[in-house]
């Protein structure tokens, strides 16, 4: 395809360049430009990463072709200020700890800088408009909101800028709101993610991914892909060395598929090219013959006898049973007055960290295997890495990027496998980014958990025995399977002295996206039961929620529900704290009637009138 | 006011507890630390930041050990090949594990600089006190900045390193009936949720969070407010809109952001934070840990305010503006 001339001006500099014509803005700043600040989170214009300015127009870079782009004026995050220096928005984003993970950062840097030049007194929910379209899943917004309400301030004169300096140090570091010593790295857009670094010789890895849900592989031919343009080095599970399996708790998971295929989305071979279109036009040319097998996609329906199995060698596609007991639950629900009994379940749910999957990897002289990724557990990774690659320990070096958000989905080493073979093969330093199709495909989701819960209570609100039931999806692998169930149900029911607990949790192979490791491993789903019926159990009982929990809190030197004594136990000082601080009004549950003060008041925003607002402002009435 | 008759608001909360580091298993973690020229330093530690601020910490940690500024710090943080073991960086581990390791070894490499300054001095080695990039010793006029006496150390030919391992004595649970230690630190917080429902669309937004947590103690109490306000909102999103979903052949219908519904900017809460101090007994800092612990409540909170605000009890997640309706419409059927 004939090159197009792009000349532009970015960051007030003159560019000339002769490009691919369908390149887009931000592969032509990222690519061409190295202007790595802008991020590409989802291509498809919807979280807000690669977001810059366009002839002073806060544009998507992801959503806009790069021919576009000619003679415009751009300013990218790089740009805002100069080298070295804040600006009065990246000042406060630093004083506010408004970056965490830093990947959506520069967008909202831009997007937030935006709002200002557009309105230098911007009420909250304006900010709150402009930054609408950019998604953040670290800060919970909270103190990017108060970052740009301060920039707003300390621009507009209403208050002085030594508001952006750091808080004054007193005794002692501990305790002290320093500020975040990545922030400014972050702020700029100078941090480079393992999606941002490039070597000279680079290649680009893309993976071949199963279409079926559980099949047979009969035959793999990569030798038509193999003669394509640009290929250097095609990788099956024929390329792995040593022992092929790979997981946190259980090697379950080959590198690349080996024989067979247990969900769509499922590895089965991989390209390495001088480009990614290479690689994915390639990838085309890979003959596979499936032949389906029967598969299943329910935990319960797959715990059947005769449900499709999974995994060979486990005939009852159980992978993890927990079992807690404590006391007698028969004798505890003889004591009850009461007895709760309900079922809940909760739904498979996607990090959306919003960095992509991505890594760089290559052989260093001495044959070392140096993999550059995002991985939340290096010290595993590089174990199990080791044993695929039949390396000695020392040969294999991991070296974590900086994490654009993990939330433990970058505890599986889904690809950094992978990487290391197409790096040997190839002897050329290999780069793999997911888009976010394939993350959101092929990542792990928070388990799903089905929970039959059962509660007996003396009537005035002790509890006497806690059952609960838990039956989860762990999709096609283990990945975190046993430890999320083990939580689970240390945790499940919940920080309350019982004399009687049974808790039983399955988690289940089924043909399913698998489940994995998920902030609170297992034990939000638990709690999500029993806090549940506490408060189902306050309403029975004529009890206000904070009483009944209060009544069974543990205390210093309570025993828990796997028989541990603890020492110190802060259960009440918490809720005394909340209940004070929240303005509790006690009641019983959807029974605190008309006269209710509680509501309102300090410590809630406004309900979102967006709709509302923007009539009002348009030109509807004109009309 | 709160009640036009289609919109109800109402509250709720629930409480939680968890466990910190590693579950069931023996936890450790390694760190080195070097007191070097300039009177900076340098930590080293095999994990990296995920974004909840952890090298910020160590680097706090770092320097209230050895008597310098946080900026003065530099850790080498990422890599198996050059840096000891600090294992994973999840199950909430970052502060204690981590922290705790780099405190023992900032201390080693502290005492050893001290012992040799003592000696100068001809005072008692416990008598001298570090801080911000001075030394001194009290009651007397011997003073020096770090810088005057890493040279001075280095000048009897002593490098001021320490080193160290610090470990979570935890067991594993009985296979029969679930016995066991699975973890040394624990820690318990409770969440307020205001929510209003429109019971003309099923639609909720949480209005206000107030959440009480307990973390040992809190090393940067912004950086704490941070995991709790990113915690909340991550539970809004589990609670009222976000839904992986498969077809009946395990195929994914929510492949992007357009179909994966998230919490944005518009959709969040004020967030109200009571930190708690509990000292952890156990480890040299006293801190625990919140990066996890702070999302347990946030759905049941939420749950049991929409059931305060319209009296349906919602089982399965999330509570989406349909599944709400559906409540709504089977209540109205059970009292008609």
């Amino acid at each position: 395809m004939p090159k197009i001339t792009i000349q532009t001006t970015v960051n007030g500099r003159s560019v000339s360049k002769d490009v691919d014509p369908s390149l887009r803005l931000l592969d032509f700043l990222r690519e061409e430009l190295y202007l790595t600040g802008a991020k590409e989170g989802c291509g498809a214009g919807e979280c807000g990463t690669c977001s810059v300015f366009v002839d002073g127009v806060l544009m998507k870079s992801c959503l806009m072709p790069a021919g576009k782009a000619q003679g415009t004026t751009i300013e990218t995050v790089e740009g805002l200020a100069e080298r070295n220096r804040l600006t009065v928005l990246q000042q406060a984003f630093h004083k506010t700890g408004a970056s965490q993970c830093g990947y959506c950062i520069p967008g909202m840097v831009m997007a937030a800088t935006s709002c200002l030049r557009g309105n230098p007194h911007a009420s909250l929910d304006e900010i709150k408009e402009h930054l609408g379209g950019n998604i953040c899943r670290c800060t919970g917004y909270s103190k990017i909101f108060e970052a740009v309400e301060l920039a707003r301030d300390v621009l507009n004169g209403s208050v002085p800028a030594t508001a952006l300096q750091e808080d004054a140090f007193k005794d002692s570091f501990l305790g002290a709101n320093v500020r975040r010593l990545d922030a400014p790295s972050k702020v700029t857009g100078a941090l480079k993610y393992a999606g941002d670094m490039t070597m000279p010789g680079m290649l680009h890895l893309q993976v071949l991914r199963s279409p079926h849900a559980h099949a047979r592989i009969v035959s793999l031919d990569t030798s038509e892909a193999e003669r394509m343009p640009g290929v250097e080095a095609v990788v099956t599970s024929a390329d792995v060395p040593g022992v092929d399996g790979y997981g946190v708790f259980i090697h379950d998971q080959p590198v690349l598929a080996r024989g067979k295929v247990r969900f769509v989305g499922d590895a089965v071979a991989a390209i390495a090219a001088e480009t990614v279109a290479q690689a994915r036009d390639a990838l085309e040319k890979i003959k596979v013959v499936y032949e389906e097998l029967p598969a299943v996609f329910d935990a319960e329906e797959a715990m059947k006898p005769g449900a499709p199995l999974v995994h060979e060698g486990n005939t009852d596609n159980i992978c993890q049973h927990i079992p807690i007991r404590k006391g007698n639950i028969e004798d505890g629900f003889a004591k009850a007055d009461v007895i709760l009994e309900e079922t809940f379940r909760t739904q498979r749910v996607e990090h959306a960290y919003l960095e992509p999957e991505a890594g760089l990897a290559y052989v260093e002289p001495d044959g070392t295997v140096t993999i550059h990724s995002p991985s939340q557990n290096i010290t595993h990774h590089r174990h199990m890495l080791a044993h695929i690659l039949a390396m000695p320990i020392n040969k294999v070096r991991m070296i974590m990027s900086p994490v654009g958000g993990g939330f433990g989905g970058k505890e599986d080493m889904i690809y950094q496998g992978i990487l290391a073979l197409a790096a040997i093969k190839s002897r050329r330093p290999v780069r793999y980014v997911f888009t976010r199709e394939e993350s959101i495909l092929v990542s792990a989701k928070r388990h799903p958990f089905v929970m039959r819960l059962r509660m007996g209570l003396t009537k005035d609100g002790r509890i006497t025995a806690t059952h609960m039931h838990s039956i989860s999806d762990g999709g096609a692998y283990a990945l975190s399977t046993p430890g999320v169930m083990r939580k689970h149900c240390i945790l499940g029911a919940g920080p309350y002295e019982i004399d009687n607990v049974r808790i039983d949790a399955y988690g289940i192979y089924t043909n399913n996206t698998p489940s994995g490791a998920f902030r609170t491993f297992g034990a939000m789903q638990s709690l999500f039961a029993t806090e549940s019926m506490m408060d189902m159990a306050a309403e029975k009982l004529g009890l206000d929620p904070f009483e009944i929990r209060r009544i069974n809190a543990m205390r210093d030197g309570a025993v828990t529900h796997t028989q541990q004594k603890l020492g110190s136990v802060s259960m009440l000082q918490v809720l005394d704290t909340l209940e004070k601080g929240s303005r509790w009004q006690p009641g019983v549950p959807n029974g605190r009637g008309a006269t209710r003060d509680d509501l309102g008041g300090p410590g809630t925003r406004a309900p979102c009138t967006l709709g509302v607002r923007l009539r009002d402002t348009s030109d509807v009435a004109a009309e | 006011m709160y009640d036009d008759g289609r919109k109800k608001r109402g509250r709720g909360m629930a409480a939680g507890w968890y466990g910190i580091a590693r579950t069931a298993a023996i936890d450790r973690a390694g760190a080195w630390a070097e007191l070097d020229d300039g009177g900076t330093a340098k930590v080293v530690t095999g994990v990296t930041e995920i974004g909840e601020g952890i090298l910020t910490v160590l680097a706090q940690i770092a320097a209230e050990e050895m008597g310098i500024r946080p900026e003065d710090v530099t850790i080498g943080d990422n890599d198996t090949a050059r840096a000891p073991e600090a294992a994973h960086a999840g199950a909430t581990r970052q502060t204690y594990m981590i922290g705790n390791a780099v405190a023992l070894a900032a201390r080693e490499a502290r005492n050893r600089l001290v012992s040799v300054i003592a000696e100068k001095w001809q005072v008692p080695a416990e008598s001298i006190q570090t801080r911000n990039g001075e030394m001194w010793a009290p009651g007397t006029n011997l003073r020096l900045t770090m810088e005057e006496a890493v040279a001075q150390c280095k000048g009897v030919g002593v490098v001021p390193v320490g080193s160290a391992s610090f470990t979570a004595d935890h067991t594993a649970l009985d296979p029969v009936d679930g016995s066991g230690r699975p973890w040394q630190a624990y820690v318990f917080g409770a969440q307020v949720a205001e929510v209003e429902v429109d019971t003309a669309t099923g639609e909720v937004q949480v209005l206000g969070i107030w959440a009480a947590h307990d973390v040992g103690r809190a090393i940067n109490p912004r950086g704490v407010e941070g995991q709790i306000e990113g915690a909340v909102v991550m539970g809004v999103g589990q609670a009222l809109m976000e839904d992986y979903q498969l077809d009946d052949q395990g195929r994914t219908t929510t492949p992007g952001f357009a179909k994966y519904i998230l919490p944005t900017a518009l959709d969040v809460p004020q967030v109200t934070s009571f930190i708690v101090e509990d000292p952890d007994p156990l480890s040299p800092l006293g801190a625990k840990g919140i990066g996890e612990p702070a999302m347990v409540q946030t759905a049941p909170a939420i749950l049991n305010a929409i059931y305060d605000a319209i009296g349906v009890r919602i089982t399965t997640l999330p509570a989406t503006p349909e599944r709400v309706l559906e409540a709504l419409a089977s209540k109205r059927e059970k009292a008609a």
